[in-house]
């Protein structure tokens, strides 16, 4: 056998393994199927025999694999388990019928996993509960990250690797809350699943059922933005959710290592990170901003305007994507300001997507030494950020991303315009895809149901490559990655 | 355990290293960004950037009552007793401090550095010293483990093409004698746990287990001429080489090479009449000729020059010297150095690394530690009530292959283990095992 550049057995071994959890969570569904008595049981038992068998498959290949695991084997591993999750993830859609065609599964598959929440359904209320309950828990399993989960709860890969973090987890730099990673990754799944729970209670208090609650409760901690109902969040009209929801997104949208610090008594890290401090204020200004232009020029009363504003705002900067109000009515000028909040993201570490507020104030800080440059040629300008000045390897990284982020707009535009889409819907479609946010703008405001079957393939390619954050999945197109 | 390194420098990173590969919670501190970049994103453990002698950096890295030990080892002596004494102050257990200076090894100073709150102290280079010196005295191995208090010992042997042992099955080798076996076998790159039907080949690394009384027998088991060293001549009067010569001074004839004028009137300074100090390049094959290099048993090449001493023990070996020593502080040359059939190779971070992981194992209290060496582990367990491994004799316990129990400790005297050994709860077993295995053998414990 010629020597290989990769340890292709642990590839096989990790993925197989993971599609066996995939399997098991299937069945769960298929138990809340049976417990409603709902008519998709058999579907989920299907599903996750099809699965099932594939894990195995894939694992009994990756027998006796050698469990070193390097960068190549990190991105092939972190890429290829989103993708297949996603592909096996449509099979209890498609095999329930509620979907046309595989197209359409595998679309609202990607879009849960990826935590976008885009729907090709007109009406999700006629699923099945299990139906339900998948598209909820894929979402959850997709906000904190696959990887991570199976360094928690997976000690039999017994791979603690920092690598396949890396190239999982959102933002430009991940801080270490623990020495190892694995130990790691377990308390910031225990974090999330606690919030998640606290959720379900304070939800349920609100009124809502107890299956709503749960479902909620996982795309809100997400940030991914399936609901139960077509209306969204406005199914339930109440102040006291709504308010809930916001401050549970915004939670989502925080670095869960900054929550981690913070739940484990230190305050202070808060104050000194900067990149809260600017999420914040983004979103308080933002809010007011959206609230404001509502009130003049859409005609609410003051505290309906602020509740929709905030809402809004909050929903779409944390890449949630839940809606209370049709902003496709609203007048261009405000559904403007959506679009600008449609570039920003929650912070690095957090599960929301997009480009992170930590990178655009990166960018802000660099650009404007730049400016300062200009006058002083000779001053010292590093780039200070919570504190510490950084490596100029980070900020070429930033600029590579960058760039990689207008390139990808600039050819996706195009192409869904190509494909006969109009321009605002065009670039509507690229935004909330690449910053996995759900709702987009004009006519695809909510539903993806019209698109063309290649544009929704390729809306989920930009689904994954945002979610990832441009690297992970890039670098496997490119020729010095798979050269020696 | 909880375990904080401070100093990023080549021991530090190579001991950070070697313990994130176990089940440790490390954390490294230094002031060096990139060097702990590199550590950050490729092994499993968290680094801090600071001074090891903040107490804000000190703190970051978790210095409290949880962490159990923390190590200084930093290049600079003062910097590492100042780290610990702020350390020891914020709560953690135990300290290590690298120092250069020989008289806080004293015994006598002790306490007084306990009162510090330093608990040990380590310096590379006395270390590098008596394993020089010890190899001298049985010039016939290559490596000398010592187990469970020095009452197994295992020993790596060098098998020359001739010995009696070479082309036997394993199982004919050692019918009636219970004194030693063969624990394990290093061929080229392969590491063998071998069983009754394996054969010794030529220039095979071959370890033995024995108890300290037996040891004679397997040197003669693999063949080695009983050889006493007289003469010893050292190439180069660096730190190790003047340590070196105060340690053997009174048991061998010493002679010290060294090129540089003012360098040779220091060591001779210090040395005084303990050995011989010839000016002199030890490359210089006339000069070696003159000064009875036929003559010498050992050749040791302590330069700070890894080449150098690489080559010139080369050179001594055309002049049938028996011992040869090379310092080589490039760890790539290691192998290298290896395969030219050097005898010792003696590398200042591994010593000092492995002294350290050393002196954690012997103070863990758990039932397992192991060592890994080669690619194998060699582990050592305490068996508990009711374990598996007692309920019959080692040959009836269906063992998975490829795991050899090597010997074991009972009421503090070796035994070494047969297929007729009842092993008993509380015996302290020395095995060798894949590196892959240890979960599969930890079974036969519980």
């Amino acid at each position: 056998m010629p020597k290989s550049l990769f340890n292709i057995r642990i590839i096989l071994r990790f993925l197989g393994h993971l599609l066996i959890l995939e399997a098991m969570l299937m069945l769960i569904c298929g138990g809340i199927d049976f417990l409603f008595k709902d008519h998709t049981q058999l579907v989920f038992l299907q599903a996750a025999g099809l699965t099932f068998c594939a894990g195995l498959f894939l694992a009994l290949n990756g027998m006796h694999a050698k469990r070193d695991i390097g960068k190549h084997e990190s991105f092939v591993i972190v890429t290829l388990v989103w993708v297949l999750f996603s592909l096996f993830g449509a099979l209890p859609f498609y095999l329930s019928g509620h979907f046309n065609s595989f197209t359409d599964a595998f679309f609202e598959s990607m879009s849960g996993f990826s935590t976008t929440g885009s729907s090709v359904l007109v009406d999700v209320e006629i699923l099945s509960k299990g139906i339900l309950f998948w598209r909820s828990l894929i979402q959850w399993l997709g906000g904190m990250g696959i990887i991570l989960l199976s360094l928690a709860i997976m000690p039999m890969l017994k791979i603690g690797n920092y690598q396949l973090l890396t190239a999982e987890v959102p933002g430009p730099v991940y801080d270490k809350i623990h020495p190892r990673v694995t130990v790691a990754a377990r308390r910031l799944w225990f974090l999330y699943s606690g919030l998640t729970i606290l959720l379900v209670v304070l939800l349920r208090l609100g009124g809502m059922s107890l299956f709503d609650s749960i479902c909620h409760s996982l795309t809100t901690m997400a940030t991914g933005g399936f609901s139960t109902k077509n209306a969204s969040i406005a199914h339930w009209d109440s102040a006291y959710i709504e308010g809930v929801t916001v401050l549970f997104m915004f939670l989502a949208g925080t670095s869960f290592v900054l929550l981690y610090r913070v739940f484990s008594g230190k305050f202070y890290k808060i104050k000194q990170n900067e990149e809260f401090k600017a999420y914040f204020y983004i979103v308080l200004v933002s809010g007011l901003v959206l609230s404001t232009a509502l009130f003049f020029f859409a005609d609410l009363s003051p505290v309906k305007a602020l509740r929709t504003g905030f809402f809004q705002v909050v929903s779409i900067i944390t890449t949630t994507g839940f809606t209370t109000a049709d902003f496709s009515v609203w007048v261009p000028g405000i559904r403007f300001l959506l679009i600008v909040t449609m570039f920003f993201g929650a912070m690095s570490g957090s599960t929301s997507g997009n480009i992170k507020i930590g990178r655009i104030v990166l960018y802000t800080k660099i650009s404007y030494n730049e400016l300062k440059r200009d006058v002083h040629p000779n001053a010292v300008l590093p780039v200070f950020f919570n504190g510490r000045a950084m490596p100029a390897t980070l900020i070429y990284g930033l600029f590579g991303f960058l760039f990689f982020y207008i390139l990808l707009m600039i050819l996706s535009v195009g192409i869904f315009f190509a494909m006969g889409l109009n321009m605002e819907d065009s670039l509507g479609v690229f935004l909330t895809s690449f910053g996995n946010i759900g709702p987009g703008l004009g006519n695809h405001f909510s539903n993806f149901f019209d698109l063309p079957g290649i544009a929704k393939w390729y809306s989920g390619f930009l689904m994954l490559v945002g979610r990832l954050e441009i690297y992970t999945v890039f670098l496997l197109f490119s020729r010095t990655f798979w050269r020696n | 355990m909880n375990i904080i390194v401070a100093g990023a420098g080549e021991v530090g990173v190579h001991l950070a290293k070697m313990l994130s590969r176990e089940k440790h919670n490390i954390v490294v501190v230094d002031q060096k960004e990139d060097v702990l970049e590199n550590l950050n994103s490729n092994y499993d453990l968290m680094t801090v950037l600071g001074s090891p002698t903040s107490l804000s950096a000190l703190k970051d890295a978790g210095c409290n009552a949880s962490t159990d030990l923390f190590i200084a080892i930093t290049p600079e002596e003062s910097r590492n007793l100042t780290a610990c004494i702020l350390a020891a102050k914020l709560g953690v257990k135990k300290t290590v401090a690298r120092v250069e200076n020989p008289e806080y090894l004293h015994p006598e100073q002790k306490a007084f550095f306990e009162q510090l709150g330093i608990d040990s102290l380590i310096c590379p280079e006395i270390l590098a010293a008596k394993e020089i010196a010890d190899s001298l005295v049985r010039p016939w191995v290559r490596q000398w483990y010592e187990f469970n208090n020095g009452t197994l010992i295992l020993i790596g042997v060098k098998v020359r093409a001739g010995a009696n042992i070479i082309g036997k099955e394993l199982m004919n080798l050692f019918t009636h004698d219970e004194s030693c076996r063969i624990a394990a076998i290093k061929r080229g790159k392969d590491t063998i746990i071998p069983g009754g039907r394996d054969i010794i080949q030529t220039d095979d690394m071959v370890y033995f287990i024995t108890t300290r009384e037996h040891v004679d027998t397997v040197r003669k088991m693999a063949d080695k001429p009983h050889t006493e060293v007289h003469k010893v001549m050292i190439m180069g009067g660096s730190r190790i080489a003047m340590l070196t010569a105060e340690r053997i001074a009174e048991q061998f004839d010493v002679k010290i090479l060294e090129v540089n004028k003012e360098r040779s009137e220091k060591v001779k300074e210090r040395l005084g009449s303990k050995a011989m100090v010839i000016l002199g390049d030890g490359r210089d094959i006339d000069l070696l000729h003159d000064e009875g290099i036929e003559q010498v048993e050992a050749y040791i090449a302590l330069t700070g020059n890894s080449e150098t001493n690489i080559l010139s023990c080369l050179a001594a070996k055309r002049f049938q010297v028996q011992r040869t020593v090379a310092e080589v502080e490039n760890n790539d040359y290691i192998p290298l150095a290896e395969g030219l059939d050097i005898g010792i190779v003696i590398n200042k971070k591994l010593i000092a690394a492995g002294h350290i992981y050393q002196m954690m194992l012997d103070a863990d209290v758990s039932n397992m530690k192991c060592l890994t060496f080669a690619d194998a582990e060699v582990a050592e367990f305490v068996v508990k009530e009711g374990a598996k491994i007692t309920k019959s004799k080692v040959m009836d316990l269906r063992l998975p292959e490829n795991i050899g129990i090597g010997g074991l400790t009972r009421d503090d005297k070796g035994i070494i283990v047969y297929g007729n050994t009842q092993i008993l709860p509380g015996d302290r077993v020395v095995l060798f095992c894949p590196s892959t295995y240890l979960r599969k053998v930890e079974k036969f414990f519980k």
